[in-house]
Protein backbone atom coordinates (compact mmCIF):
# COMPACT_ATOMS: atom_id res chain seq x y z
CA UNK A 1 0.00 0.00 0.00
CA UNK A 2 2.52 2.38 -1.09
CA UNK A 3 2.08 5.69 -2.24
CA UNK A 4 1.18 5.80 -5.58
CA UNK A 5 4.11 7.27 -7.50
CA UNK A 6 3.71 10.55 -9.02
CA UNK A 7 0.57 11.19 -7.27
CA UNK A 8 -0.38 14.22 -5.79
CA UNK A 9 0.58 14.82 -1.98
CA UNK A 10 -2.13 14.50 0.14
CA UNK A 11 -2.81 18.60 1.13
CA UNK A 12 -2.02 19.92 -2.49
CA UNK A 13 -4.49 20.54 -4.92
CA UNK A 14 -2.49 22.53 -7.32
CA UNK A 15 1.58 21.41 -6.84
CA UNK A 16 3.91 24.58 -6.45
CA UNK A 17 6.27 22.75 -9.76
CA UNK A 18 2.89 23.61 -12.12
CA UNK A 19 2.23 27.50 -10.34
CA UNK A 20 5.63 28.17 -10.87
CA UNK A 21 4.57 27.67 -14.63
CA UNK A 22 2.43 30.65 -14.63
CA UNK A 23 5.47 33.26 -13.16
CA UNK A 24 7.43 34.21 -15.95
CA UNK A 25 9.93 35.88 -13.69
CA UNK A 26 9.88 35.79 -9.38
CA UNK A 27 11.98 38.58 -9.00
CA UNK A 28 12.29 38.24 -4.74
CA UNK A 29 12.44 35.64 -2.63
CA UNK A 30 10.60 32.28 -4.50
CA UNK A 31 10.79 30.75 -1.19
CA UNK A 32 7.90 33.49 0.21
CA UNK A 33 5.77 32.81 -2.87
CA UNK A 34 5.72 29.53 -2.84
CA UNK A 35 5.41 28.95 1.23
CA UNK A 36 2.29 31.67 1.03
CA UNK A 37 0.90 29.89 -2.65
CA UNK A 38 1.17 26.08 -0.37
CA UNK A 39 -0.56 26.84 2.64
CA UNK A 40 -3.83 29.01 1.29
CA UNK A 41 -3.60 25.72 -1.47
CA UNK A 42 -4.07 23.52 1.34
CA UNK A 43 -6.82 25.53 2.60
CA UNK A 44 -8.84 24.93 -0.46
CA UNK A 45 -7.73 21.02 -0.51
CA UNK A 46 -9.49 20.74 3.64
CA UNK A 47 -12.37 22.52 2.02
CA UNK A 48 -12.88 20.01 -0.73
CA UNK A 49 -12.17 16.80 1.41
CA UNK A 50 -14.08 18.24 4.50
CA UNK A 51 -17.38 18.53 2.10
CA UNK A 52 -16.94 14.94 1.51
CA UNK A 53 -15.80 13.49 5.13
CA UNK A 54 -17.30 15.90 7.46
CA UNK A 55 -20.52 17.31 5.11
CA UNK B 1 -13.42 31.56 33.76
CA UNK B 2 -14.03 30.93 37.58
CA UNK B 3 -11.27 29.56 39.28
CA UNK B 4 -13.42 26.73 40.29
CA UNK B 5 -15.05 25.86 36.77
CA UNK B 6 -11.19 25.74 35.49
CA UNK B 7 -10.98 22.95 37.99
CA UNK B 8 -13.84 20.91 37.50
CA UNK B 9 -12.94 21.04 33.41
CA UNK B 10 -9.38 19.82 34.90
CA UNK B 11 -10.75 16.74 36.73
CA UNK B 12 -13.14 16.48 34.06
CA UNK B 13 -10.51 15.77 31.39
CA UNK B 14 -8.06 13.75 33.49
CA UNK B 15 -11.43 11.19 34.34
CA UNK B 16 -12.08 10.86 30.65
CA UNK B 17 -8.55 10.41 29.43
CA UNK B 18 -7.97 8.25 31.70
CA UNK B 19 -10.89 5.93 31.08
CA UNK B 20 -9.74 6.31 27.44
CA UNK B 21 -5.89 5.20 28.35
CA UNK B 22 -7.93 1.76 29.59
CA UNK B 23 -7.07 3.33 32.83
CA UNK B 24 -9.18 3.47 36.07
CA UNK B 25 -10.73 7.37 36.98
CA UNK B 26 -12.63 8.46 39.85
CA UNK B 27 -15.62 7.20 38.51
CA UNK B 28 -16.92 6.35 35.05
CA UNK B 29 -17.27 9.33 32.57
CA UNK B 30 -20.69 10.46 30.96
CA UNK B 31 -19.92 11.31 27.14
CA UNK B 32 -23.11 11.67 25.73
CA UNK B 33 -23.19 12.23 21.82
CA UNK B 34 -26.33 14.56 21.53
CA UNK B 35 -28.28 15.31 18.47
CA UNK B 36 -31.58 16.08 18.08
CA UNK B 37 -31.78 15.20 21.93
CA UNK B 38 -30.79 18.71 22.76
CA UNK B 39 -32.70 20.64 21.03
CA UNK B 40 -35.68 19.08 21.80
CA UNK B 41 -34.56 19.76 25.77
CA UNK B 42 -33.70 23.19 25.12
CA UNK B 43 -37.13 23.90 23.19
CA UNK B 44 -36.21 24.25 19.45
CA UNK B 45 -37.52 22.63 16.55
CA UNK B 46 -35.02 20.46 14.12
CA UNK B 47 -35.58 23.41 11.44
CA UNK B 48 -34.42 26.00 14.07
CA UNK B 49 -31.28 24.31 15.47
CA UNK B 50 -30.51 22.98 11.81
CA UNK B 51 -30.51 26.59 10.05
CA UNK B 52 -29.04 28.69 12.87
CA UNK B 53 -26.23 27.31 14.49
CA UNK B 54 -26.03 29.84 16.96
CA UNK B 55 -28.84 28.16 18.37
CA UNK B 56 -27.67 24.74 18.05
CA UNK B 57 -24.46 25.26 20.05
CA UNK B 58 -26.83 27.01 23.09
CA UNK B 59 -28.73 23.97 23.06
CA UNK B 60 -26.07 21.87 23.46
CA UNK B 61 -23.97 24.14 25.75
CA UNK B 62 -27.71 23.95 27.94
CA UNK B 63 -27.79 20.37 27.39
CA UNK B 64 -23.98 20.19 29.04
CA UNK B 65 -24.68 22.62 31.85
CA UNK B 66 -27.65 20.92 33.11
CA UNK B 67 -26.67 17.49 32.84
CA UNK B 68 -23.09 17.74 34.19
CA UNK B 69 -22.08 15.45 31.23
CA UNK B 70 -17.87 15.61 31.75
CA UNK B 71 -17.85 15.69 28.05
CA UNK B 72 -19.67 16.19 24.90
CA UNK B 73 -19.35 17.24 21.23
CA UNK B 74 -20.07 21.11 20.62
CA UNK B 75 -22.80 20.17 17.94
CA UNK B 76 -23.90 16.59 16.50
CA UNK B 77 -26.56 17.99 13.86
CA UNK B 78 -24.09 18.75 11.73
CA UNK B 79 -25.76 19.53 8.87
CA UNK B 80 -25.47 23.23 8.87
CA UNK B 81 -28.20 24.63 6.80
CA UNK B 82 -25.86 28.10 6.05
CA UNK B 83 -23.45 25.63 4.41
CA UNK B 84 -24.86 22.87 2.43
CA UNK B 85 -27.60 24.83 0.89
CA UNK B 86 -25.64 27.57 0.06
CA UNK B 87 -23.26 24.96 -1.61
CA UNK B 88 -26.73 23.30 -2.97
CA UNK B 89 -25.96 20.02 -1.81
CA UNK B 90 -28.47 17.44 -3.08
CA UNK B 91 -28.03 14.92 -0.58
CA UNK B 92 -29.77 16.13 2.38
CA UNK B 93 -32.99 16.41 3.11
CA UNK B 94 -33.58 19.67 5.44
CA UNK B 95 -35.79 20.13 8.21
CA UNK B 96 -38.10 22.99 7.67
CA UNK B 97 -37.67 22.68 3.51
CA UNK B 98 -38.23 19.25 1.84
CA UNK B 99 -39.02 17.74 5.88
CA UNK B 100 -41.01 18.51 8.43
CA UNK B 101 -40.25 21.65 10.89
CA UNK B 102 -40.09 18.52 13.53
CA UNK B 103 -37.89 16.10 11.60
CA UNK B 104 -34.26 15.43 11.64
CA UNK B 105 -32.18 16.05 8.80
CA UNK B 106 -31.69 12.80 6.13
CA UNK B 107 -28.92 11.71 4.12
CA UNK B 108 -30.23 10.47 0.61
CA UNK B 109 -27.90 7.83 -1.00
CA UNK B 110 -27.36 7.00 -4.45
CA UNK B 111 -29.67 3.92 -4.47
CA UNK B 112 -28.71 2.80 -8.13
CA UNK B 113 -26.16 3.13 -10.83
CA UNK B 114 -27.77 5.73 -12.90
CA UNK B 115 -28.18 8.41 -9.93
CA UNK B 116 -24.42 6.93 -8.49
CA UNK B 117 -21.91 10.61 -7.60
CA UNK B 118 -19.23 8.85 -8.84
CA UNK B 119 -19.90 6.13 -12.06
CA UNK B 120 -18.75 2.58 -12.60
CA UNK B 121 -15.88 3.52 -15.33
CA UNK B 122 -14.37 6.39 -12.85
CA UNK B 123 -12.13 4.22 -10.76
CA UNK B 124 -9.34 4.93 -12.97
CA UNK B 125 -10.00 8.81 -12.89
CA UNK B 126 -10.55 8.91 -9.09
CA UNK B 127 -7.47 6.84 -8.52
CA UNK B 128 -5.17 9.01 -10.49
CA UNK B 129 -5.77 12.39 -8.64
CA UNK B 130 -8.53 11.75 -5.92
CA UNK B 131 -8.82 15.83 -5.06
CA UNK B 132 -9.06 16.79 -8.75
CA UNK B 133 -12.01 13.57 -9.47
CA UNK B 134 -13.52 15.20 -6.22
CA UNK B 135 -13.51 18.98 -7.27
CA UNK B 136 -14.38 18.40 -11.13
CA UNK B 137 -16.98 15.47 -11.17
CA UNK B 138 -17.97 14.52 -7.54
CA UNK B 139 -18.60 18.30 -6.42
CA UNK B 140 -20.90 19.59 -9.72
CA UNK B 141 -22.83 16.42 -9.25
CA UNK B 142 -23.42 16.84 -5.82
CA UNK B 143 -24.47 20.61 -5.96
CA UNK B 144 -27.43 21.91 -7.43
CA UNK B 145 -25.35 24.78 -8.40
CA UNK B 146 -21.58 24.11 -9.58
CA UNK B 147 -21.51 23.38 -13.46
CA UNK B 148 -19.39 20.30 -14.78
CA UNK B 149 -15.89 20.85 -15.92
CA UNK B 150 -16.01 22.32 -19.16
CA UNK B 151 -19.53 23.60 -19.29
CA UNK B 152 -19.90 27.91 -19.00
CA UNK B 153 -19.64 29.14 -15.91
CA UNK B 154 -22.67 30.82 -14.27
CA UNK B 155 -23.01 34.00 -11.28
CA UNK B 156 -25.02 30.48 -9.09
CA UNK B 157 -21.44 28.66 -9.90
CA UNK B 158 -19.53 31.13 -8.45
CA UNK B 159 -21.17 31.72 -5.51
CA UNK B 160 -21.49 28.54 -4.42
CA UNK B 161 -17.51 28.06 -4.47
CA UNK B 162 -17.40 31.25 -2.34
CA UNK B 163 -20.36 31.17 -0.03
CA UNK B 164 -19.54 27.54 0.53
CA UNK B 165 -16.26 28.33 1.69
CA UNK B 166 -16.91 31.35 4.09
CA UNK B 167 -19.90 29.57 5.35
CA UNK B 168 -17.29 26.55 6.12
CA UNK B 169 -14.81 28.95 7.89
CA UNK B 170 -17.68 30.32 9.51
CA UNK B 171 -18.49 27.04 10.97
CA UNK B 172 -15.64 25.96 12.49
CA UNK B 173 -15.17 29.40 13.72
CA UNK B 174 -17.90 29.50 15.66
CA UNK B 175 -17.24 25.63 16.96
CA UNK B 176 -14.02 26.73 18.44
CA UNK B 177 -15.84 29.65 20.32
CA UNK B 178 -18.74 26.69 21.34
CA UNK B 179 -15.48 24.25 22.60
CA UNK B 180 -14.20 27.56 24.86
CA UNK B 181 -17.84 28.54 25.64
CA UNK B 182 -18.34 24.85 27.15
CA UNK B 183 -15.25 25.34 28.85
CA UNK B 184 -15.87 28.38 30.63
CA UNK B 185 -19.45 28.01 31.04
CA UNK B 186 -19.96 24.22 32.41
CA UNK B 187 -16.40 23.01 32.26
CA UNK B 188 -16.80 20.84 29.70
CA UNK B 189 -14.53 19.01 27.48
CA UNK B 190 -15.14 18.98 24.17
CA UNK B 191 -14.99 14.94 23.73
CA UNK B 192 -13.61 14.76 19.93
CA UNK B 193 -11.38 16.56 17.48
CA UNK B 194 -10.47 15.34 13.74
CA UNK B 195 -11.86 13.03 11.52
CA UNK B 196 -12.03 10.70 8.58
CA UNK B 197 -13.87 7.89 7.22
CA UNK B 198 -12.56 4.13 6.09
CA UNK B 199 -11.76 4.83 2.58
CA UNK B 200 -14.35 1.80 1.58
CA UNK B 201 -17.35 3.33 3.75
CA UNK B 202 -16.34 6.86 1.66
CA UNK B 203 -16.80 4.94 -1.54
CA UNK B 204 -20.22 3.60 -0.70
CA UNK B 205 -21.18 6.69 1.18
CA UNK B 206 -20.62 9.60 -0.94
CA UNK B 207 -18.93 8.14 -4.22
CA UNK B 208 -20.69 5.29 -5.76
CA UNK B 209 -23.73 4.18 -3.27
CA UNK B 210 -23.47 1.27 -1.37
CA UNK B 211 -25.44 -0.95 -4.00
CA UNK B 212 -23.36 0.27 -6.65
CA UNK B 213 -20.58 -0.68 -5.10
CA UNK B 214 -21.42 -4.14 -3.68
CA UNK B 215 -21.76 -5.08 -7.82
CA UNK B 216 -18.30 -3.62 -7.71
CA UNK B 217 -16.70 -5.62 -5.35
CA UNK B 218 -17.81 -8.65 -7.35
CA UNK B 219 -17.18 -7.12 -11.20
CA UNK B 220 -13.99 -5.45 -10.32
CA UNK B 221 -12.70 -5.80 -7.32
CA UNK B 222 -9.59 -4.55 -7.98
CA UNK B 223 -10.51 -1.00 -8.79
CA UNK B 224 -12.87 -1.15 -5.40
CA UNK B 225 -8.90 -1.85 -3.39
CA UNK B 226 -7.20 0.48 -5.31
CA UNK B 227 -9.55 3.36 -4.77
CA UNK B 228 -9.17 2.77 -1.28
CA UNK B 229 -5.88 2.57 -1.65
CA UNK B 230 -5.68 6.04 -3.44
CA UNK B 231 -8.11 7.56 -0.69
CA UNK B 232 -5.87 6.24 2.13
CA UNK B 233 -3.37 9.54 2.36
CA UNK B 234 -6.29 11.91 2.26
CA UNK B 235 -7.93 10.40 5.25
CA UNK B 236 -5.11 10.16 7.27
CA UNK B 237 -4.24 14.12 5.82
CA UNK B 238 -7.60 15.15 6.81
CA UNK B 239 -7.39 13.62 10.35
CA UNK B 240 -4.42 15.09 11.39
CA UNK B 241 -5.40 17.96 9.80
CA UNK B 242 -8.17 18.21 12.14
CA UNK B 243 -7.12 16.58 15.42
CA UNK B 244 -6.15 17.83 18.99
CA UNK B 245 -2.61 18.52 18.95
CA UNK B 246 -2.22 18.23 22.28
CA UNK B 247 -3.49 14.74 21.67
CA UNK B 248 -5.48 14.38 24.38
CA UNK B 249 -8.84 13.88 22.98
CA UNK B 250 -9.47 11.57 20.16
CA UNK B 251 -9.73 11.38 16.50
CA UNK B 252 -13.14 9.88 15.25
CA UNK B 253 -13.75 7.48 12.53
CA UNK B 254 -17.51 6.84 11.90
CA UNK B 255 -17.88 3.28 10.60
CA UNK B 256 -20.89 2.31 9.23
CA UNK B 257 -20.51 -0.64 6.71
CA UNK B 258 -17.99 -2.32 7.79
CA UNK B 259 -19.99 -4.69 9.71
CA UNK B 260 -23.07 -7.61 8.62
CA UNK B 261 -25.39 -7.54 6.90
CA UNK B 262 -23.38 -4.97 4.64
CA UNK B 263 -20.23 -6.59 4.30
CA UNK B 264 -19.46 -10.32 5.19
CA UNK B 265 -16.08 -10.77 7.63
CA UNK B 266 -14.31 -11.45 4.55
CA UNK B 267 -15.32 -9.09 2.68
CA UNK B 268 -14.63 -6.68 5.54
CA UNK B 269 -10.96 -8.26 5.46
CA UNK B 270 -10.38 -7.43 1.78
CA UNK B 271 -11.92 -4.37 1.54
CA UNK B 272 -12.37 -2.52 4.69
CA UNK B 273 -10.11 -3.69 6.81
CA UNK B 274 -6.40 -3.57 5.15
CA UNK B 275 -6.47 0.88 4.91
CA UNK B 276 -8.69 1.32 7.77
CA UNK B 277 -6.27 -0.35 10.38
CA UNK B 278 -3.43 1.05 8.47
CA UNK B 279 -4.67 4.70 9.27
CA UNK B 280 -5.85 3.43 12.76
CA UNK B 281 -1.81 2.09 13.06
CA UNK B 282 -0.25 5.68 10.96
CA UNK B 283 -2.51 7.97 13.84
CA UNK B 284 -1.12 6.11 16.71
CA UNK B 285 2.20 6.04 15.95
CA UNK B 286 2.05 9.44 15.79
CA UNK B 287 0.19 9.71 18.97
CA UNK B 288 -2.97 10.34 18.58
CA UNK B 289 -5.80 8.16 19.92
CA UNK B 290 -9.00 6.95 17.74
CA UNK B 291 -12.80 6.87 18.45
CA UNK B 292 -13.32 3.81 16.50
CA UNK B 293 -17.33 4.75 16.51
CA UNK B 294 -18.78 1.16 15.44
CA UNK B 295 -21.93 2.00 14.43
CA UNK B 296 -24.24 -1.27 14.15
CA UNK B 297 -23.24 -5.22 15.04
CA UNK B 298 -19.41 -5.61 14.82
CA UNK B 299 -19.68 -9.00 16.94
CA UNK B 300 -18.05 -10.91 13.66
CA UNK B 301 -15.39 -8.31 13.24
CA UNK B 302 -13.98 -8.20 16.87
CA UNK B 303 -10.76 -10.50 16.00
CA UNK B 304 -9.61 -7.78 13.60
CA UNK B 305 -10.31 -5.06 16.03
CA UNK B 306 -7.99 -6.89 18.47
CA UNK B 307 -5.20 -6.59 15.79
CA UNK B 308 -5.06 -2.94 16.96
CA UNK B 309 -2.17 -1.73 18.90
CA UNK B 310 -2.71 -1.62 22.51
CA UNK B 311 -4.56 2.19 23.44
CA UNK B 312 -4.87 2.75 20.52
CA UNK B 313 -8.23 2.83 20.14
CA UNK B 314 -11.63 3.70 22.04
CA UNK B 315 -14.49 1.01 20.74
CA UNK B 316 -17.70 2.06 20.76
CA UNK B 317 -20.22 0.00 21.08
CA UNK B 318 -23.61 0.69 19.19
CA UNK B 319 -25.35 -2.80 18.89
CA UNK B 320 -22.53 -4.86 19.49
CA UNK B 321 -22.09 -7.15 22.47
CA UNK B 322 -20.62 -5.11 24.73
CA UNK B 323 -19.70 -7.83 26.93
CA UNK B 324 -18.49 -9.75 24.00
CA UNK B 325 -16.18 -7.02 23.44
CA UNK B 326 -15.17 -6.62 26.58
CA UNK B 327 -14.16 -10.02 26.81
CA UNK B 328 -12.41 -9.89 23.60
CA UNK B 329 -10.44 -6.86 24.02
CA UNK B 330 -11.34 -5.39 27.11
CA UNK B 331 -7.65 -5.85 28.50
CA UNK B 332 -6.32 -3.80 25.45
CA UNK B 333 -9.10 -1.19 24.87
CA UNK B 334 -11.47 1.54 26.54
CA UNK B 335 -15.44 0.63 25.48
CA UNK B 336 -17.90 3.74 25.75
CA UNK B 337 -21.30 3.56 25.00
CA UNK B 338 -23.16 0.67 24.66
CA UNK B 339 -26.83 1.90 26.20
CA UNK B 340 -29.02 1.37 23.45
CA UNK B 341 -31.10 3.95 21.77
CA UNK B 342 -33.87 2.12 21.52
CA UNK B 343 -34.28 1.72 25.45
CA UNK B 344 -33.77 6.03 26.01
CA UNK B 345 -36.34 6.34 23.53
CA UNK B 346 -38.93 3.57 24.79
CA UNK B 347 -38.04 1.93 28.36
CA UNK B 348 -38.42 3.75 31.50
CA UNK B 349 -35.57 5.49 33.81
CA UNK B 350 -36.00 1.70 36.65
CA UNK B 351 -34.84 0.10 32.97
CA UNK B 352 -32.49 2.24 31.81
CA UNK B 353 -30.62 2.42 35.81
CA UNK B 354 -31.09 -1.39 35.71
CA UNK B 355 -29.13 -1.59 32.02
CA UNK B 356 -26.59 0.98 32.89
CA UNK B 357 -25.74 -1.29 36.31
CA UNK B 358 -25.20 -4.12 34.39
CA UNK B 359 -23.15 -2.39 31.85
CA UNK B 360 -20.77 -1.08 34.80
CA UNK B 361 -20.61 -4.09 36.51
CA UNK B 362 -20.06 -5.77 33.27
CA UNK B 363 -17.33 -4.43 31.46
CA UNK B 364 -16.11 -1.04 33.98
CA UNK B 365 -15.01 -2.92 37.07
CA UNK B 366 -10.97 -1.89 36.16
CA UNK B 367 -11.73 1.47 34.55
CA UNK B 368 -11.71 1.76 30.71
CA UNK B 369 -15.15 2.13 30.02
CA UNK B 370 -16.97 5.12 29.21
CA UNK B 371 -20.44 5.69 29.63
CA UNK B 372 -22.59 6.67 26.87
CA UNK B 373 -25.69 5.89 24.79
CA UNK B 374 -25.40 3.06 21.53
CA UNK B 375 -24.93 5.54 18.99
CA UNK B 376 -25.76 9.70 18.71
CA UNK B 377 -29.24 10.36 20.36
CA UNK B 378 -31.79 12.29 18.83
CA UNK B 379 -35.27 14.02 19.95
CA UNK B 380 -36.94 10.20 20.41
CA UNK B 381 -34.74 9.78 23.55
CA UNK B 382 -36.63 10.50 26.51
CA UNK B 383 -35.25 13.74 28.71
CA UNK B 384 -36.31 11.45 31.75
CA UNK B 385 -34.43 8.31 30.42
CA UNK B 386 -31.15 10.44 29.84
CA UNK B 387 -30.93 12.21 33.07
CA UNK B 388 -31.44 8.48 34.37
CA UNK B 389 -28.57 7.51 32.54
CA UNK B 390 -26.36 10.17 34.13
CA UNK B 391 -27.74 10.31 37.48
CA UNK B 392 -27.01 6.59 37.88
CA UNK B 393 -23.74 6.80 36.36
CA UNK B 394 -22.36 9.74 38.78
CA UNK B 395 -23.75 7.73 42.02
CA UNK B 396 -22.95 4.17 40.90
CA UNK B 397 -20.21 4.69 38.69
CA UNK B 398 -17.27 5.81 41.64
CA UNK B 399 -14.19 3.57 42.17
Amino acid sequence: MAEQEGAIKPGVCIPWQEQRKEYPQIMGDEKIVRKVWEEVDTLAYLYIWACLIQF
Amino acid sequence: MSEEMEKLYQERLTRYVTAMRNEKPDRVPIRPFAAEFAAKYAGYTCQEVTHDIDLAFAAMRKCAADFNWDATVGNMVYVWTGLVDAFGMKYYTIPGIDASPDSAFQYLEPPDEENAFMKEDEYDELIADPTAFLANVWMPRISRYVGAKGEPTSYRNNLAWLKGGMAMLTYFQKFGEQNSLLRTESGTVSAIAGIFKAPFDIIADKLRGYRPLCVDIHRQPEKVIAATEALMPHMLFHAMATADPEKKVPITVWLHRGCAPFLSPDAFEKFQWPTLKKIIEDLWAQGHQILFYAEGNWNGNLKYISELPEKSIIFQVDKTDIFAAHREFGDKFCLSGGIPNDLLAFGTPDEVRSYCKKVIDGVARDGGYIMDAGAIFQDDAKIENVKAMTEFTVEYGVY
